[in-house]
């Protein structure tokens, strides 16, 4: 019963408007509030920030770096607000964790010239490990529009062949939000998210440092991939479709065009 | 019951007959689920669950409004065949003492479900004006909306109200002209979204995240590992 409730409430999901997660993922809540943790962990929601206070620096909020009410902080392994024996990832998971996002930094930097990005990972219960690798830009104020992008990228990694391998698998989404308010087009907002995965079997030595080559290159890959469709979906597909409804082209005189030149 | 109506108050296509009808509070009979087509002068019933109309049967139509409302109608046929390939419209007119009310309702919509998307556009016209004619003011709205949902669930929202005062005029003069503003507003707004599109795939969008990094190549991720070597470095001596 639980099972059909979490699935219609994915169906809800996908098909009301994205702009509006926030509030429908509250609603949902409200309405079967037994089933708060499932629908946290799987349905995405526009990332938000956070200040560490003790780094003083800004770190992503998701249902991986969560517990109760409070947030774990990538930068100083704490919980804000404080919390007593909060769920801390193991130590080799730590070190991993302190890796990815120092790597991430620079990659964010190379590709993002700017926003935060914040991973989490932890160690699974059937051996092997997952992670989370999030990603915030918010655009600048320019001529009006207000755009940002939420990549949301989360990576399961299970060792192999005499710890030779390791197998991947990466499930991403990525969010793109644009909107604008202007004379001619009245208000506008475009937005959603998109999602693909890729598994990858790929070479690990004994330094730690392999996964993140394998993870950095598996998810590199993955979101210039999904650039370029939201790029298609986004500006092309949408706007065929409110081109399709009302053609700028007077109908009339274009069948008769055509006509001739058939 | 309510909800419904509130949802069919939108502007949703009906048929009958191969008789397209629009479903719009303005042709709402019964606050549910009756409505009334002006074109053809009946009620039907709309069914929700189906989108189907049914029930059709002779409707009431106010007469008083007749001649301006059915000039409308006809101006506004021409207009939609140049500019949608496929449309619902409904015009309604109603006389109440000396002043003539007349609503302009145009849908149309693209169902694509195998290519997992669909697209709908609506807008709304009113304006009141006394039997003389004179000018008076036309206003109204106009809604996109756009859903992709191929792995994901990308929507389009948008809306523009807009207004302006039109000689009513004659009848037949009347009719060209509230037309010919409609056609213009519907313009500005569809070239505004087009404009905007414009910008944002040439600007907005690239400044967000490029395409590759200013190097023109993929991140060495081995290279990075000397980052992580300082540090340890740094955490040992501190």
């Amino acid at each position: 019963m639980a099972g059909q409730q979490v699935d219609c409430a994915l169906d809800l999901m996908r098909r009301l408007p994205p702009q509006d997660i926030d509030k429908n993922l509250s609603d949902l809540i409200d309405l079967v509030p037994h089933l708060v943790d499932e629908l946290l962990s799987s349905i995405d929601q526009p990332l938000k920030v956070a200040k560490d206070p003790k780094k003083n620096k800004d770190y992503l909020l998701c249902d991986y770096n969560r517990d109760g009410d409070s947030y774990r902080s990538p930068w100083s392994n704490e919980f804000f607000p404080p919390i007593e024996d909060g769920n801390a990832p193991s130590d080799r998971m730590r070190k991993l964790e302190e890796q990815a996002n120092d790597a991430f930094d620079v990659y964010r930097e190379q590709y993002f010239d700017g926003g935060i990005s914040s991973c989490y990972f932890w160690d699974e219960e059937h051996g092997g490990f997952s992670g989370a690798i999030l990603i915030k830009k918010t655009g600048d104020l320019k001529n009006k529009f207000r755009s940002s992008w939420d990549s949301i990228h989360v990576i399961e990694a299970h060792e192999k062949g005499a710890g030779r391998n390791a197998h991947y698998k990466l499930i991403s989404t990525v969010m793109l939000w644009l909107q604008n308010t202007r004379e001619g087009s009245g208000q506008m907002d475009l937005g959603g998210s998109l999602s693909r995965q890729v598994e990858k079997d790929l070479p690990v030595t004994a330094d730690m440092f392999s996964h993140i080559v394998n993870i950095g290159g598996m998810v590199e890959r993955m979101e210039n991939n999904i650039r370029g469709i939201l790029e298609t979906v986004y500006f092309g597909r949408t706007l065929t479709v409110l081109n399709d409804m009302r053609s700028l082209v007077d109908l009339e005189s274009k069948k008769a065009h055509d006509k001739l030149n058939q | 019951s309510g909800i419904n109506a509130e949802y069919g108050s939108s502007g949703i296509n009906a048929e009958y007959g191969g008789t397209p009808a629009l479903v719009t509070k303005d042709g709402s009979v019964d606050g549910s689920k009756v409505f009334y087509d002006p074109g053809s002068n009946k009620n039907f019933t709309y069914k929700y669950l189906t989108g189907e109309a049914t029930n059709v049967e002779g409707g009431t139509r106010d007469n008083g409004a007749e001649k301006w409302r059915k000039a409308v109608e006809d101006a506004l046929a021409g207009y939609l065949k140049d500019n949608f390939p496929a449309f619902g419209s409904a015009v309604y007119g109603k006389l109440e003492g000396d002043t003539v009310s007349l609503t302009v309702a145009i849908e149309n919509h693209k169902y694509n479900p195998d290519n997992f998307y669909c697209g709908k556009w609506t807008s709304r016209w009113s304006v009141e004006f006394p039997t003389s004619g004179g000018y008076a003011k036309v206003s109204g709205h106009m809604k996109v909306q756009v859903h992709y949902y191929e792995d994901g669930n990308v929507q389009l929202h948008t809306k523009k109200s807009a207004e302006e005062s039109v000689q009513m005029g004659s009848v037949e003069e009347g009719a060209r002209n509230l037309v010919e503003f409609i056609g213009r507003a519907e313009r500005e707004y569809q070239l505004g979204i087009n404009e905007n599109y414009r910008e944002m795939s040439a600007t907005t969008f690239k400044s967000l995240r490029r395409a590759l990094p200013i190097t023109k190549n993929l991140v060495d991720w081995h290279k990075l590992h000397s980052l992580n070597i300082g540090r340890d470095l740094m955490n040992r001596t501190t």
